[in-house]
């Protein structure tokens, strides 16, 4: 019976990983240039209470290779004390603060993503504090992307004549 | 007077909303558009506009949308309802001014092995071997490196295979697909032999395997206890990367930028390296990459003395990005990660 039972939780996890399309993702296009949307990016994330961090360029040399796209950044953003409490109670999430979004030009229109934040949930099934952290984050994501595309505005959809 | 005016005005409130259809319109440009941009030029996604939306049937986008492409980077929206993922149908239609196509489901019933050799001289280039696409990456992906106008599809994809009826996949391969490099093979191949070719598809559709699973306990981070002090695994760490051709970067640390100089804990640092020519051909896999830029080292100091070396697990993070060829590489070059960590705590 136990064995059965084994068989089935294998089988349904064999399954699953053939037919989900699962994705921990968070993403919007924003309608404007990347150098305006860094700068509404930033103000977003610093009126949702928290600091940005760093911004690492991770552009240099990107044309040379073929790209044709010469700004990726990676926005860092915290809020100290955050930070300090989750490094210290739980060091192995130290590897994923600050958090982090990640901005691309697109020609005239920029890339935002982030990682879903409770995507991490799964590892702290039995912590409540980190639970509702990560549905924080999430929210607080959510609303800067929404925030920044806001102000973008939406382009009229015209359709694409290829 | 007034409360019957209230009256009406509810109740045509009332009405409004139960008849208010989902905004096709609103809905493309929050889910689909970051992939298949505005117009639907293409992006990360395919190009959703043009003549070959004549060759779909509204059970294929309804499909599509609801299973995704497993693996190959279109996530499944499954928490949006049916009569959301219908009006998205309706917005495609409206904006291709293309009428659905109807198709029989039934199997068409054509000769796999006949359909193997035509397949690899016809199709091979261009959707490998496999049936998972040539080149690495999908899509337009305006701002990456390509190597075909229009990167070509994974047809041995399950969401595919699952989406479309073999009379469809025949329109598809009939028709071809011009404005994005298929020829039409209606203008080649016999209607028997393009029915043959099917089969095969349907062929490589069954051979398909996911990435080995990891397990479900398989944490995010590995944390290593370095048998040196805070300075001593500091410089390590920065001479066994430097010995494995990585570039390093300044440190950082981890709470700096957050507070002012004086306050920052010291004893908490990222160590973040670089190899350019590989991070170029991550990109070109999956452009989504800086969402974890995983090349970092923590070193923290513990109450104690005790030091930690904090390591993202790729094979953990490769798997959030529903990207199969993420996965084989990040897979492989965890092994390098973990050399490095033995290299330092030796
Ligand atoms: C994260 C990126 C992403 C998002 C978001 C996304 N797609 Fe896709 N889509 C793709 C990719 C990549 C492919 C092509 C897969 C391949 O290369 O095999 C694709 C393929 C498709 C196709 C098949 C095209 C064809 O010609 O057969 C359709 C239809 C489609 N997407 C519709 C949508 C719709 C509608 C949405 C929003 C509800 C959406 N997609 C959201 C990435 C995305
Ligand atoms: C020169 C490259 C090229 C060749 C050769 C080619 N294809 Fe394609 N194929 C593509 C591209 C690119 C696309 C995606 C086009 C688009 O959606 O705009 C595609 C799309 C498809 C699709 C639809 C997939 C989807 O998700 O919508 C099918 C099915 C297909 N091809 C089958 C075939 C078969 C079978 C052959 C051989 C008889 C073939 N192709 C030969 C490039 C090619």
């Amino acid at each position: 019976m136990n064995r059965w039972v084994r068989y089935l939780a294998l089988g349904l996890l064999a399954w699953s990983a053939v037919t989900s399309a699962g994705q921990q993702m968070l993403m919007a296009r924003v309608a404007m240039k990347s150098d305006l949307a860094m700068e509404y990016l930033r103000t977003a994330i610093e009126e949702h209470g928290y600091a940005v961090a760093h911004v690492q360029k991770c552009d240099s040399g990107l044309a040379g290779f073929g790209f044709h796209s010469d700004t990726y950044r990676v926005f860092f953003f915290g809020k100290l004390e955050e930070v300090r409490r989750i490094s210290e109670k739980h060091p192995e999430f130290s590897a994923y603060l600050p958090l982090k979004i990640a901005l691309e030009a697109e020609k005239d229109e920029t890339l935002l993503a982030a990682v879903d934040p409770t995507t991490f949930e799964r590892y702290y099934a039995k912590d409540r504090d980190m639970i509702i952290q990560f549905r924080r984050w999430k929210s607080d994501i959510r609303s800067i992307f929404a925030e920044v595309r806001k102000v973008a505005g939406d382009k009229v959809v015209q359709a694409f004549q290829p | 007077m007034l409360s019957r005016i209230l009256f009406v005005v509810a109740g045509l409130l009332g009405f409004a909303s139960a008849q208010a259809a989902p905004d096709g319109q609103a809905l493309y440009i929050e889910h689909c558009a970051v992939c298949h941009q505005f117009a639907g030029a293409g992006g990360i996604g395919l190009p959703l506009a043009g003549k070959k939306f004549a060759d779909y049937s509204d059970d294929y986008l309804f499909k599509t949308i609801r299973l995704g492409r497993p693996g190959r980077i279109m996530p499944a929206f499954e928490e949006l309802s049916d009569a959301q993922v219908e009006a998205i149908v309706r917005f495609l239609r409206v904006r291709t001014g293309s009428k659905p196509a109807e198709y029989d489901p039934a199997p068409l019933g054509g000769d796999a092995a006949r359909g193997k050799a035509l397949y690899q001289k016809h199709c091979v280039a261009c959707h490998a071997e496999d049936g998972l696409g040539a080149g690495k990456g999908t899509g337009v992906s305006v701002a990456r490196k390509r190597s075909f106008l229009v990167m070509p599809a994974a047809i041995a994809n399950p969401g595919f295979q699952r989406a479309a009826s073999d009379a469809m996949i025949r329109q598809i391969i009939t028709h071809g697909r011009p404005a994005s490099g298929m020829p039409t093979f209606g203008k080649i191949l016999s209607q028997q032999e393009i029915t043959d070719v099917v089969a095969y598809v349907r062929e490589l559709g069954k051979r398909v395997s996911p990435p080995e699973p990891i397990a479900p306990d398989e944490k995010p981070s590995h944390v290593y206890e370095s048998p040196y002090d805070f300075e001593t695994t500091v410089k390590n760490v920065k001479q066994a990367l430097t010995g494995n051709n990585f570039r390093i970067f300044p440190d950082r640390f981890l709470e700096q930028g957050l507070t002012d100089e004086f306050s920052v804990n010291r004893r908490q640092v990222g160590i973040r390296f670089c190899n350019f020519n590989e991070l170029y051909g991550m990109l070109n896999i999956e452009p989504r990459l800086g969402v974890v830029l995983p090349c970092r080292i923590t070193i923290l100091e513990r109450p104690g003395g005790k030091v930690l070396l904090v390591v993202p697990n790729l094979r953990v993070e490769s798997r959030w990005f529903n990207n199969d060829q993420l996965v084989r590489l990040w897979d492989h070059m965890e092994e390098t990660f973990s050399e490095i960590i033995d290299e330092v705590t030796l």
